[in-house]
């Protein structure tokens, strides 16, 4: 006959245990914290009472014990404190991750040549912290540069975007020198087509994964609503651009049928795609299967590098008109003023090696 | 006699650990903050999504607990209308969208609310309160310090609407200009401000950076391109101040009657604190997470002088 003395002892044992079991089990990180806390709190509190036992009568030896149990008591406080809690979320917001990848949704591929100056980290960082927030994106960054950058390769690594790091390096005599700005020869265009040739070659044309190419410049604003719109392209989508061309913004002319047929500019309205870089975005699946198609290098006249690509790809009457029939403005030409590095003087003044 | 104690011991054992967790619980659960209205929460609510997402992922959803006990970021923005406005204003929102519990306060130089901010503000998908106040024409001068009132207003409604609230809520207040960039670790560093911190901002007083430096955790001197005698050489985008430091300071504001051009920062910073008591960030000072980036004039040349088009759109 179990004696009524012991079911209780079991009943007194087993209880919290059980209790304690189910607490673990509804927990997430932050019980577990302090769980981890609390058993370094037992932990302390343990060695506290085995210390106790060796002195029979608490009460009596009042001085020591109590003293101990102070010191228990504080170092629980200190167990339980916000700040440790504070401290291991921090690492948590680093870089928010972009949005998970869905299978359903057609890829973007960022195409955005880049080239070194004081200001390339700053304006890939805020394009990056734009590019963040959009699902299914993949950046294809390609590098004015004999070799890929050290600065490139440590930032795209710490953005967490699905990338492609590439670098080619524009011959001199192509290359603008300081500011002069001679529209003859385009800048970006040996980048731009060294991406859509790494597309053509990893890419199969029979591969049924759809996707969308647009390229998008380091010093550009771009909307997120933008991306949105240009992911239902079929072959090319246009949409209006801010301050280009001298005008708060250029745009397709878009007729009642929802067809462009003529562009809104002043600079040139008779080019075939009176369009900025920015402005449009093209199929994947267009780019390649005419396999032939590149911006024309040599010979373009200002202005018409856009039309040397997409005359090969389209006509005017494919255009997809986009942001409500052309009449919204998604993405501006945003232009960053070269810093003043009067300062730094012929040799240089500031430590090189710190990267900004 | 030493068996029953043992036996005695262990039968305490589970529940003093019972205990303990439960008074862990209840010290930990923060009170719920209380959320400025969502003046610019919109449909999207930016924030939420992204959490959303983030534990959809595989990653542990961040805690409620822990998240209630991380400091509210503010950051104080002044604006003003011209063309590129609401292209910064876009870029600007994409990066705080990024950041959990930033509240913006965007502040027009307008003698009324605007519609593109409105609009803006409305869709912007991030915590956001729109005041306005006009800049009087007299200080508009080249030379003089600029968004001194903007600022103020800032400052003035979180004074406010701190005042009824009970001991505030953590929070670190910086001012951030709508042109700048901002890197998302620059967010990380001053959130664990405790009274006022500060860093290096690149392209900024004629050089590639400018910082404070640092010996031994502490602010020594000012490594900077332009007047590097003043008290605190650093620029706007370089520092933050706890919300406790702008709430205990009642009276720190920017100056306006007899300030220096150039001195903004300095007068400001020497109303609530000393060097001694900066704390230094971005690995001691030796890293550039913000750039003091301006936007090109735009090249207006081909508009005509009279509004022609058929419909009128917001650029």
């Amino acid at each position: 006959m179990p004696k009524r003395r012991d079911i209780l002892a079991i009943v007194l044992i087993v209880l919290p245990w059980t209790l304690l079991i189910t607490v673990w089990h509804q927990s997430t990180i932050a019980p577990l914290l302090a769980v981890h806390k609390a058993c370094g709190c037992f932990i302390k509190l343990f060695i506290l009472s085995t210390q106790l036992q060796h002195y029979p009568g608490l009460s009596d030896d009042g001085g020591d014990s109590r003293r101990d149990l102070a010191a228990g008591l504080d170092s629980k406080e200190y167990c339980l404190s916000d700040r440790d809690i504070v401290e291991v979320v921090r690492t948590e917001y680093v870089y928010t991750r972009p949005p998970p990848w869905s299978d359903t949704l057609p890829t973007i591929h960022v195409i955005t040549p880049t080239y070194s100056r004081p200001v390339q980290k700053a304006e890939l960082t805020r394009l990056a912290n734009t590019l963040l927030h959009v699902p299914n994106l993949h950046w294809i960054l390609v590098e004015d540069s004999q070799r890929r950058t050290p600065l490139i390769t440590r930032l795209l690594r710490d953005t967490g975007l699905n990338y492609t790091h590439l670098n080619v390096e524009t011959p001199r005599n192509y290359k603008l020198r300081g500011d002069m700005r001679d529209p003859r020869i385009p800048r970006g265009t040996m980048q731009r087509n060294l991406a859509l040739r790494w597309l053509r070659e990893t890419f199969n044309k029979n591969n049924s994964q759809p996707g969308i190419v647009y390229f998008a410049d380091d010093d550009n604003t771009y909307s997120l609503e933008l991306f949105e719109e240009m992911r239902s392209t079929r072959k090319v989508s246009v949409w209006p651009v801010a301050f280009v061309g001298g005008l708060r913004y250029e745009s397709p002319k878009v007729n009642a049928a929802g067809k462009v047929y003529g562009w809104k500019t002043v600079f040139d309205p008779h080019r075939p795609f009176a369009i900025d870089m920015a402005g449009f975005a093209v199929n994947l699946r267009l780019i390649l299967q005419r396999s032939q198609a590149y911006f024309k290098l040599r010979g373009v006249k200002g202005g018409y590098q856009e039309s040397s690509l997409l005359r090969e790809l389209v006509t005017l009457s494919d255009l997809e008109p986009k942001a409500a029939n052309c009449t919204k403005i998604l993405v501006w030409h945003t232009r960053t003023e070269k810093p003043v590095l009067v300062n730094e003087g012929k040799k240089g003044f500031t430590d090189p090696n710190v990267e900004i | 006699m030493k068996s029953l104690l043992f036996s005695r011991f262990l039968l305490l054992l589970p529940w003093v650990l019972i205990v303990i967790i439960v008074l862990d619980i209840d010290s930990s659960r923060a009170p719920l903050p209380a959320l400025a209205p969502r003046g610019g929460g919109g449909g999207s609510g930016g924030a939420r999504p992204a959490a959303a997402a983030a534990a959809a992922a595989g990653r542990a959803p961040p805690p409620r607990r822990p998240e209630a006990a991380l400091p509210t970021i503010y950051a104080i923005t002044p604006t003003y209308s011209r063309p590129v406005q609401k292209a910064e204003l876009t870029r600007l929102a994409n990066t705080f969208r990024q950041v959990a519990r930033l509240h913006w306060i965007l502040v027009e130089d307008a003698a009324a609310r605007s519609e593109l901010v409105s609009r803006f503000v409305a869709g912007a998908g991030l915590p956001c309160t729109h005041l306005h106040v006009p800049t009087p024409r007299r200080y508009k001068r080249p030379g003089l310090p600029r968004a001194t009132e903007q600022r103020n207003a800032g400052l003035a409604w979180l004074r406010q609407r701190h005042q009824h609230l009970p001991p505030p809520q953590p929070g670190v207040l910086f001012f951030a200009d709508d042109d700048n960039t901002y890197s998302l670790e620059l967010f990380q560093e001053m959130r664990t401000t405790r009274k006022v911190s500060v860093w290096p901002v690149g392209l900024v007083g004629g050089r590639r950076y400018e910082r404070p430096v640092v010996e031994n955790g502490k602010v020594v001197g000012w490594y900077t391109g332009w007047r590097a005698d003043r008290p605190f050489a650093i620029d706007m985008a370089g520092f933050a101040v706890s919300l406790q430091v702008i709430l205990s300071h009642p009276k720190a504001v920017f100056k306006r009657r007899g300030s220096q051009p150039g001195m903004q920062e300095s007068d400001f910073l020497k109303q609530i604190t000393t060097v001694e008591e900066l704390e230094p960030k971005a690995n001691n000072c030796t890293k550039v997470l913000v750039w003091h980036t301006r936007t090109e004039k735009v090249n207006l040349a081909n508009e005509p002088k009279h509004h022609l088009d058929t419909v009128n759109i917001e650029v």
